[in-house]
């Protein structure tokens, strides 16, 4: 199917102009599902919420239901919550523990590993024939990541590690404690859902890496939220060290995420949570220990980004995630996921679980003027006036530059410095890609 | 909490209930005044009917199984929760509300907020606990409609012919959120 016309492209970036169809049409929604999200990893929970062999919880793989399970071997599994015989869900509840699922409307009945094991009228009716090994629920291949699960069910897609590439590094340090451990947080039990008259690409480029929006947000900053004893609404503002500002993405795959690099190393511990003293504690203690951990690239922090297509995550102490779940061209809804430190104290955990129920989701006070803005811009996409010109992401163009200012930042790296809208452009780049096969703007072999 | 605004000084509220009015009576007058004050806009004076110590909490419903009813709501101070504020948090949100500046609510939000069932749980001298219903409709912009419909478990603290609230549990009757936003207060 032809998505444009010969002489107008969708998406061209080297100019940075993108047709505002992409965020209306139905035909491209439609589209999508198929050459983005079904070809593409997805967020679907963290393995805090199955800790013992049977434990389950709902989720979305893009559009598509599913069921996370432990197995009775301890085995991680993403099914699709579809009875195989008349595609009802077969599981109703939003979590619990449960060796087998049986579907309410004829009985088939699954094990918590998918297999059908219960097949009423399986000698009168079936004679005993029905190839049991076929009629399993549809399963995904799953990926493990330092606590995340991820799911596909492409046969064809490349593996997670591989379709991450340099961006690997940043899911990782997302996943750690604020000490540097490996696979230290916990999901918080109650996934924020709500829906916003939106299609998913506002949030999900806005969150690949869009500084240009502070204006949005000057409420929560005159109010201010963290527990810095400042103004503000991130900890990290509390650090009086200097820093360059790091819009690095990453193109063969599409993922951004926004950066400080600071420019001492080893830099020393300011108060960040000042008016809960113990909390401050652990935060130096964990600066400290998290510096030993990383190395070299202890100067940067990671503050937030995008695992392409639909996983957002915010960082530097602000340890939540938002899937944007696509339900059509103009509806989205927004999955938000608490995580917290595994290894803290309580103090540490009740402090930060009550930053971030202020800070994010619908009732957040600094997420509310995001979904804010992205119901607004639906309206200027679905505007037929307004198709005459582009949707405009020229900001700060052509500066970008490979695997800098660091060479460690990673070989795929695309960086950009300070407020721009560089990350929004390669989200799209690879977006295009997936769409229509053409080849992307941005390649190292292209550069060279 | 240093930094933080102004001191904070709970005072009773005013309502015209008389003191002849029965337990019941001067409860739903208080409880039809502060829903009042809310659709008025009158966020400051709203402050002041909540005690300096208030818990305001609205916790985020699941789909369980029938065997696990007790499992329907998050945890309190453990759970994820669409509120879980006090008094200085929910003084910021009004502080946040009356800058001009916070899109979400900006222009105001028409609201009416109802309570009805009103039933006098348990009364002592300290503290009187009150079950009701509550409905609450938001009109934004032009066709922007939310429609909130749920239970509240409230604690009053009596205050001379007067009331505080001093604990606020809301448990609304969704579990994803149908709208996009939740910047009303309940």
């Amino acid at each position: 199917m032809n998505l444009e016309s010969e002489d107008k492209p969708l998406i061209d970036v080297q100019s940075g102009m993108i047709d505002r169809k992409i965020f209306s049409d139905e035909n491209i929604f439609e589209q999508e599902m198929e050459r983005v999200f079904d070809k593409s990893w997805l967020f679907v929970g963290h393995e805090s919420l199955i800790p013992k062999n049977g434990d389950y919880f709902l989720s979305q793989a893009g559009r598509e239901p599913v069921v996370v399970t432990r197995d009775d071997e301890g085995k991680v599994n993403v099914l699709l919550n579809l009875c195989t015989h008349r595609g009802m869900p077969v599981c109703r509840y939003d979590r619990g523990n449960a060796k087998r699922f049986t579907c309410p409307y004829h009985g088939w009945t699954f094990s918590n590993n998918g297999e059908l094991t219960g097949l009423p009228l399986n000698k009168e009716g079936y004679e005993g024939k029905l190839d049991r090994s076929r009629w399993g629920m549809i399963k995904a291949r799953v990926a493990c990541y330092y606590g995340s699960i991820w799911a596909t069910f492409n046969e064809s897609a490349p593996s997670f590690e591989d379709s991450l590439g340099d961006m690997a590094f940043w899911l990782r340090e997302f996943m750690m404690g604020p000490d540097g451990e490996d696979d230290g947080l916990e999901a918080v039990e109650g996934i924020l859902k709500s829906e916003i008259p939106s299609n998913w690409k506002f949030g999900a480029e806005n969150t690949a890496g869009d500084l240009y929006h502070d204006v949005s947000h000057n409420s929560v900053q005159r109010v201010g939220i963290a527990l810095t004893g400042l103004r503000t609404r991130h900890v990290w503002n509390a650090d009086k060290n200097t820093f360059r500002t790091l819009n690095v993405a990453f193109p063969a795959g599409g993922h951004a995420i926004r950066a400080n690099l600071y420019d001492t190393p080893n830099r020393e511990y300011f108060s960040q949570w000042s008016q809960i003293p113990e909390a401050d504690e652990y935060f130096r203690n964990a600066h400290y220990a998290r510096q030993k951990r990383l190395g070299e690239k202890e100067r940067l922090l990671n503050r937030g980004g995008i695992v392409f297509p639909n996983f957002a995550y915010n960082s530097a102490n602000r340890t939540s995630a938002s899937v944007w779940v696509p339900r059509a061209a103009g509806r989205t809804e927004v999955w938000k996921w608490v995580f917290l430190p595994k290894n803290a104290p309580q103090v540490v955990k009740d402090t930060m679980r009550n930053y971030l129920l202020r800070y994010a989701g619908p009732a957040g006070m600094v997420e509310q003027d995001d979904f804010e803005n992205w119901h607004s811009a639906q309206v200027g996409s679905e505007s037929v006036a307004a198709e005459r010109l582009p949707m405009n992401y020229q900001l700060h163009i052509g500066h970008a530059k490979w695997a800098w200012p660091e060479p460690w930042i990673g070989e795929g790296a695309l960086v950009d410095e300070g407020v721009s809208e560089h990350a929004q452009r390669v989200f799209y780049d690879r977006w295009y890609e997936m769409m229509t096969g053409k080849p992307r703007v941005f390649r190292k072999e292209a550069a060279e | 909490m240093k930094t933080q605004t102004s001191e904070v000084t709970a005072m009773p509220a005013k309502t015209t209930a008389s003191l002849s009015s029965t337990l019941k009576e001067r409860v739903e007058d208080f409880l039809a005044l502060e829903g009042e004050l809310l659709d008025e806009r009158q966020f400051d004076r709203w402050l002041d009917l909540l005690d300096d110590d208030i818990s305001y909490w609205m916790p985020v419903a699941r789909n369980f199984e029938h065997r696990k009813p007790e499992s329907e709501y998050t945890l309190k101070d453990k759970d994820a929760a669409w509120f879980d504020e006090g008094k200085q948090t929910l003084m910021q949100r009004v502080k946040q509300i009356q800058g001009g500046d916070h899109w979400a609510e900006e222009p105001l939000s028409r609201t009416t907020h109802m309570t009805t069932n009103i039933r006098i749980i348990s009364a002592t001298d300290s503290e009187i606990t009150v079950k009701c219903k509550f409905l609450l409709y938001v009109n934004r912009r032009e066709e922007e409609v939310r429609l909130f419909v749920g239970k509240r478990t409230d604690v009053l603290r009596p205050v001379g012919d007067n009331f505080l609230i001093k604990k606020r549990s809301i448990f609304l009757d969704q579990s994803k959120m149908l709208f996009k936003n939740l910047t009303t207060f309940f």
